[in-house]
């Protein structure tokens, strides 16, 4: 137990701080770390390393090396730098890797030394060079901060959003603040700089000068200074050797500490946990580290290696040639269990189970005491944290073997916390691992979020690991393991070396048809890598086929496309793609693709009929369609043309339309119509009226209604109305003029062809049952009966029907057979009825 | 069986509510949201905030009039209601809102009334609501027009509208000739969403089948969107047994025929609109017209609704003698039993005797005009042409009613129900009764009968025989694909009708002895008088029978059908023994009130319930007026 501690160092009475290995670094650096610029990400981030930024004058000959490591050490890309000098490097949230040179433009490279893209920081720049700047961290994303030639800051709190503000000047500063740092405060970024005793906050309106609370005296010079990983707090570096901490607003002292070093710094980072009432900052010089807090006294180590410090969230990095290593302070659950001569339940616990694995009594002993107190869920749970925050894993597991332990003697407790911690835990320690090098704490993983992690590891390309935490994890296939094989495929597509087939085979093996996979995603970003063959094949797997049709367009494989619309069954994206093709090929080209596609040429006539109506008509004549092209122009001559004669030059092309598409009988009867519409307006023009547009039925009723008998009738010659069709009409108009006189001429002018119950049924309808006599007499024996009915003689009627000997009729006649009146006549016909079954 | 089929009635208004789609983007459309949905209410839904005029397409009238009543639209500042048409709007409104389906016509019309307003110099607010769904074409008229800026669209995503508790449909009347006539197949994709709803609504269908190229289409697109999106339904147990899809053109007949069954009937005397009807002053003998909602909550009506005309007034005078039977219960009685009597009878009595006036009124008006029209004869004509007997004297008929211009509608139904019932019409009398029917009704129509033909509703005999000569000939030389092309180039050109064999193979004609009686029922043949057992309820009948197309191949071959009648069974065993008795029958293309009857009966008779779908309720003058070219 008392080894553990050893490497525990206290700072003031409440606190421990204590540092600890991660990696033993073997990345074989030529150079030492002063000789490069050198930036690591945050939360185990990567690190950058740019070799010889400062021979200038051998620039020519000897170029920069860029080099990009894990935080383990090992080797992820490496390039040779061929833009301008770097001032300043700095990853943002996103692992991009941003390198400010001194024209002020910023590259952004990948994780894998891979180009992104670039922007300027603005063309001030351009003559003022940049001196400095500073990459940090917002709510929003990752600002840069640059100090131009002419001492003016420019910042940009997002580089994903660029928005480049520059701030105003500090009067009367000529030559470079000695320090200066960006502060982020109330969802704004500020700058924060040193000139000689003096300090001014800048912000986006003005410069003002600030004074930190309670600051010592004598003080003529800032040399440092550092924000915490929160921005919540500041601490000044000054050139008496007296640190001041306080708040970031500048308006409260924390504490402050004299440490009699005049040299400056190299470097001053804040090493605080969250929720923890400590606060520290490590300051390093070249071979010396110190801790200093609210306490009189401050930690040291010596450095024997040039190193490098990260500020992290709950603690800092400090890594070197040959190691890598954490310090941070000691959080309270693991304080309590380890803590000397703690009597802490977690600490009895612990004790409890050890004992117990040796089989020694005292195991019940430690327990009892524990249960007495009523503190065991207590323990437990002080078990479970302390686990999380160890790093070796044989003390995650005897931590955890104790919370196991104690948690037997328990009657409900939740198991969620002790089953969450031991799989936290394992993603923690394989992502730890060497190889993987993603140096972790928990705290900063709850912070990060397995999302982000699982990012950070397939930006890393490690998809296996991806996978097999989300499997682990059972996260949703959606938000996991199909996620991460999309990445894998985009980047798989990304592999020039292997052929069309083999990636496209590759990825439909390990794809297959995992839920959540877009194939046309996958495709459109190798199109996007200039491998339009392959997309094509990626495409072939996307079972949507509505999915595959914009990329096919945008590949210009627009036929294809049209196919894929055509089986998807949407008409709307049919539609897209005809007019995409439209606009693509030419007129004969576009007709030419229709053609095979009865579907689309369809759609695309519906289209035309409504809004590009001579196109229709060169479809149908590039399809020799001619009895579409005739109906077309019979439309077109009551539609589109309003005059006579336009109107009949339309029905005359239809009719040749007709003839040639063998359409004797259309052709006839535009022709006929013709014929019609001149004779109507000669009709109007002679006799006034409306004739126009009525069918000829309707010509011939209007013209007997108008009294021009003879008109109809040469109308009707002209026409061959039929015999049959001529009686009607008359009779109809006659009966409507109530011209009864002229009826009864009509029906003697010969024998009429459809009989004469017509006629009787139309007098009755004008109520007229005197004519309707007139007729009945002349109707031809089979319909007597019903037209006897008719005119209400059922006395007649009934000895017609004995006489014709029908039972039909003879029911029929029964049937009208109403009240007193017909009692003679109904008794006649069942007399006859009775006579006519005896035979 | 019950529980599946007690619980149905609600379903398809879970079907509006679960998917909050027909009320709530209705919502979107700015003109009805219940409140019901406060935080839905004003600016969240309202894409239009504020007042505005509503302008509304005549055939989304009735089904929004269904949803959303004029004072929800009101609640959503809506000031007036225009219809669209072909005319200037007169709307001084700031905001405009337009509910139109997506056609181009449609688009036209925004568009030149926003350019007008642009020609005045005016600014206004332009929105367009698309049902069921929006349509590049649309946007792209729109763009074209130079109006694509100033207008923002929305959809409407309504597909599905309870009718009655057995009957949904998807109020697309148009679906019938863009899908039959024009080759569009636009409302494909809709319909597969309809049927994608129902199956998250009530589980997966165990057993499928279907008939015709539209429903097979339709089908598969179905079946594509819940692979994309599986898991939603996999492991629910189905509630529906069997789904039916079947397309209007397999069975032309049926929707041809006047229809004799009381509700029916009222559809082709009224015209039934989403559900219900106006009755005009004749029926309701004031001066006032009536509507009333026709379905089963009408207890008079769903009595009566799938009887047979002949049966329906002897019933009504005998519901109305009970009527007074029970009103006369009351003379007596002492006081205690009147209060009891008024509290609790009266009311009810009273709106049942409302009802049973307001369907005495509408069979007296029925009466009247069927007896004027000489229905009988109708009748016996429709009758002879299906049973095939005295051709030339049916003919003849058909020649006398163009003559008279009895009306343009009915006509060309008798023509159309000729052809398909005798294979096309022999070259002679198709040119004559094309003759008389332009002289009757106007050249214009030269252009219906080309549509009908195209359709295959009016077709030319002769070349047909010939043709299978030559097809079958073809066939026997070349045995690849391409003879199979050339057959479908011929198929299409003559789509023989078949319908006397088709008639013979299934029994559609049913052997009376004596008189058929309408009032006991004996087979789905009762619909039509006792004269013809209406094809498509045939067909599924057969095919529910078989639980396959087996044995059917013949009958398949003969409705053109070849390739095109499918199965699709999957496991039955988690299916119930009741839902495999609930069947869900999909018309596309429409169905007729007759149709939905003969079901019902059959239904009745067999043991099963029947749902239906379609996309829209249809009748032979629907049909015929789908077909037909009128001058603008």
């Amino acid at each position: 137990m008392d080894c553990y501690t050893a490497n525990w160092n206290p700072l003031g009475d409440s606190a421990f701080y204590r540092k600890y290995e991660l990696y033993s670094m073997d990345w074989d650096l030529k150079e030492e770390l002063r000789d490069c610029l050198v930036a690591a990400a945050p939360y185990g981030g990567p690190i950058a390393l740019l070799r010889n930024p400062w021979r200038k004058e051998k620039a020519a000959s000897v170029r920069p090396v860029l080099e990009i490591y894990s935080a383990s050490g090992l080797p992820l890309a490496s390039l040779l730098w061929k833009s301008g000098p770097v001032v300043s490097l700095g990853w943002s949230a996103e692992e991009e890797l941003l390198c400010v040179q001194e024209d002020g433009v910023v590259l952004v490279y990948g994780l894998h030394g891979d180009f992104r893209r670039h922007f300027s920081m603005g063309n001030e720049v351009l003559q003022n060079r940049v001196l400095d700047a500073r990459i940090f961290h917002t709510e929003f994303g990752s600002g840069v901060a640059i100090l131009t030639g002419a001492h003016r800051f420019t910042l940009s709190a997002n580089v994903g959003d660029l928005k480049l503000r520059r701030m105003p000047e500090v009067p009367g500063l000529q030559s470079a603040p000695s320090c200066w740092t960006a502060l982020c405060q109330d969802r704004a970024a500020h700058i924060l700089l040193a000139v000689g005793p003096d300090l001014y906050l800048l912000d986006h309106a003005a410069c003002s000068a600030v004074t930190p609370p309670g600051l010592a005296p004598g003080v003529s010079s800032f040399l440092q200074m550092a924000v915490s990983f929160t921005y919540r707090h500041l601490a000044l570096f000054t050139d008496t050797g007296y640190i001041w901490m306080g708040t970031a607003s500048l308006k409260e002292k924390l504490c402050e500490f004299n440490c009699n070093i005049r040299a400056p710094p190299k470097q001053m980072v804040w090493c605080s946990r969250p929720r923890s009432k400590e606060r520290a900052v490590v300051v390093a010089w070249e071979r010396r580290l110190m801790v200093v807090g609210d306490a009189p006294e401050s930690i040291q180590f010596v450095l024997d290696e040039d190193s490098y410090l990260v500020p992290e969230l709950d603690g800092v990095r400090i890594f070197s040639r040959s190691t890598h290593e954490f310090l941070h302070e000691v959080p309270v659950a693991s304080e309590e269990i380890f803590k000397i001569a703690s009597m802490a339940p977690g600490a009895l616990l612990l004790e409890a189970q050890k004992e117990y694995e040796k089989e020694s009594q005292k195991a019940d002993e430690y327990l009892r005491e524990i249960q007495e107190l009523g503190q065991l869920t207590q323990a437990v749970q002080q078990c479970i944290e302390a686990a999380g925050h160890e790093h070796r894993p044989d003390m995650q597991k005897s931590l955890l073997r104790a919370a196991s332990f104690g948690k037997c003697f328990l009657d409900r407790f939740p198991p969620d916390s002790f089953v969450r911690m031991c799989q936290d835990l394992r993603v923690l320690n394989a992502i730890r691992d060497y190889h993987i090098g993603i140096p972790l704490t928990y705290s900063q993983y709850k912070q990060l979020t397995i999302q982000v992690l699982l990012d950070r590891l397939v930006l890393r390309r490690l998809y296996p690991l991806a996978i097999q935490i989300c499997e682990y994890l059972r996260l949703p296939e959606v938000q996991g393991v199909s996620r991460i094989l999309a990445h894998w495929a985009c980047y798989k597509v990304q592999q020039k070396d292997v052929s069309d087939e083999d990636v496209a085979r590759a990825i439909n093996q390990k794809l297959g048809d995992t839920p959540g996979v877009s194939y046309s995603d996958i495709a459109a970003r190798a199109y996007g890598c200039g491998r339009t063959e392959l997309a094509i094949k990626l495409l072939e797997y996307e079972p949507r086929s509505g999915e595959q049709v914009p990329l096919l367009l945008k590949m210009k494989r627009s036929k294809l496309a049209l196919s894929k619309a055509i089986e998807s069954g949407d008409t709307d994206l049919v539609f897209t793609v005809l007019l995409h093709l439209k606009n693509e090929l030419n007129r004969g080209d576009f007709f030419m693709t229709l053609r095979n596609q009865p579907m689309a040429l369809s759609l695309y006539r519906q289209f035309c009929k409504h809004q590009e109506l001579e196109t229709l008509k060169d479809l149908y004549n590039q399809d020799d369609n001619h009895q579409e092209l005739g109906s077309f122009h019979v439309r077109a001559s009551y539609a589109a043309e309003e005059r006579i004669e336009g109107r009949v030059a339309a029905l005359q092309t239809a009719a040749d339309a007709f003839y040639k598409a063998k359409n004797e009988f259309a052709a006839k009867a535009t022709e006929d119509q013709m014929r019609l519409l001149r004779l109507q307006r000669r009709l109007e023009d002679e006799l006034g009226g409306r004739f126009v547009d009525l069918s000829l039925h309707d010509t011939v009723t209007t013209l007997v209604l108008g009294g021009h008998s003879k008109r109809a009738e040469q109308l009707a010659r002209d026409f061959r109305i039929p015999d049959k069709r001529l009686w009607w009409l008359k009779l109809t108009a006659l009966a409507d003029l109530e011209d009864w006189e002229e009826l009864e001429k009509f029906s003697k002018s010969k024998k009429s062809p459809i009989g004469y119950l017509p006629f009787v049924e139309i007098c009755m309808k004008q109520h007229n049952k005197y004519e309707a006599k007139k007729y009945a007499s002349r109707v031809g024996p089979e319909q007597k009966v019903k037209a006897l009915l008719l005119v209400g003689d059922v006395a007649q009627a009934a000895d017609v029907a004995i006489e014709h000997r029908n039972e039909a009729e003879l029911t029929l006649v029964l049937s009208h057979c109403t009240g007193a009146t017909d009692a003679a006549t109904a008794d006649k016909i069942q007399r006859a009825r009775a006579q006519a079954q005896k035979k | 069986m019950a529980s599946a089929i007690g619980s149905l009635p609600q379903h398809p208004e879970t079907t509006e509510k679960s998917r909050p789609v027909p009320e709530n983007s209705e919502a979107n459309g700015g003109a009805g949201c219940p409140a019901q949905d406060p935080d839905v209410g004003s600016h969240g839904a309202d894409p239009l905030p504020g007042k505005k005029d509503l302008f509304i397409e005549a055939d989304l009238m009735s089904p929004l009039d269904r949803i959303a009543n004029v004072s929800i639209l009101k609640q959503h500042e809506v000031d007036k209601l225009y219809k669209v048409e072909n005319k200037p709007a007169l709307s001084s409104n700031e905001q405009l809102c337009f509910l139109v389906r997506p056609r181009i016509k449609n688009m036209r019309y925004v568009a030149s009334l926003v350019n007008a307003d642009k020609l005045a110099g005016r600014t206004r607010k332009y929105k367009v609501i698309f049902s069921p769904q929006k349509f590049h074409a649309c946007e792209m008229v729109l763009e074209e027009e130079g109006v694509f800026g100033d207008v923002s669209c929305d959809e409407w995503a309504f597909s599905l509208l309870p009718l009655d508790v057995d009957l949904l449909s998807m109020e697309l009347p148009e679906f019938f000739r863009d899908y039959f006539l024009e080759g569009d197949q636009r409302w494909i994709n809709t319909v597969a969403q309809a049927l994608h709803l129902l199956s998250t609504l009530y589980g997966p269908f165990p057993s499928c089948y279907g008939i015709g190229r539209c429903s097979k289409m339709s089908y598969e697109l179905w079946r594509k969107m819940g692979e994309e999106e599986d898991g939603e339904t996999k492991g629910r147990r189905p509630e529906i047994g069997h789904i039916f899809l079947l397309d209007r053109d397999v069975d032309f007949v049926t929707a041809l025929c006047s229809q004799v069954v009381y509700e029916g009937l009222v559809d082709d005397t009224f015209r039934i609109k989403c559900g219900s009807v106006d009755f005009g002053p004749e029926v309701t003998s004031s001066d006032r017209s009536l509507k009333v909602l026709l379905n089963a909550e009408d207890k008079v009506f769903n009595e009566i609704r799938n009887e047979h005309f002949s049966n329906v007034f002897g019933f009504l005078s005998q519901k109305a003698r009970n009527l007074q039977a029970q009103y006369d219960r009351r003379r007596g009685m002492d006081i205690k039993q009147m209060k009891n009597f008024v509290s609790q009878e009266l009311k009810g009595l009273k709106q049942e005797h409302r009802l049973l006036s307001v369907h005495i009124g509408a069979c007296e008006s029925i009466m009247k005009k069927k007896t004027k029209q000489d229905f009988q004869e109708l009748i016996k004509t429709e009758h002879a042409l299906l049973e095939g007997f005295s051709i030339r004297e049916s003919t003849s008929y058909i020649e006398e009613h163009i003559d008279r211009q009895v009306s343009p509608i009915e006509s060309l139904r008798l023509m159309c129900l000729l052809s398909i019932t005798e294979n096309g019409l022999i070259p002679k009398e198709y040119r004559s009764l094309k003759t008389q029917y332009l002289q009757s009704y106007g050249p214009e129509h030269l252009l219906t009968f080309s549509n009908l033909r195209r359709a295959g509703l009016l077709t030319e005999q002769a070349p047909g025989d010939t043709l299978t000569a030559v097809e079958s000939k073809v066939s026997k030389l070349v045995t690849d694909k391409a003879a199979g092309k050339i057959t479908d180039a011929f198929s299409s050109l003559a789509k023989r009708s078949n319908f006397r064999a088709i008639s013979k193979k299934l029994n559609l004609i049913p052997r009376v002895d004596g008189e058929y009686d309408l009032k006991v029922p004996r087979d789905m043949a009762y619909v039509f008088s006792g004269a013809y057992v209406p094809l498509s309820c045939r067909l599924i009948e057969q095919v529910l029978e078989r639980r396959s197309w087996q044995g059917l191949d013949e009958v398949v071959r003969l409705l053109n059908c070849g390739e095109l009648a499918f199965t699709d069974m999957t496991k039955e065993d988690k299916a119930s023994s009741e839902s495999l008795r609930l069947i869900l029958v999909v018309f596309l293309g429409g169905c007729t009130f007759s149709e939905i009857s003969a079901l019902r009966f059959l239904g009745r008779e067999k043991g099963y319930r029947f749902i239906f779908l379609t996309t829209a309720v249809t009748n032979s003058a629907r049909l015929m007026e789908a077909m037909s070219e009128v001058k603008a």
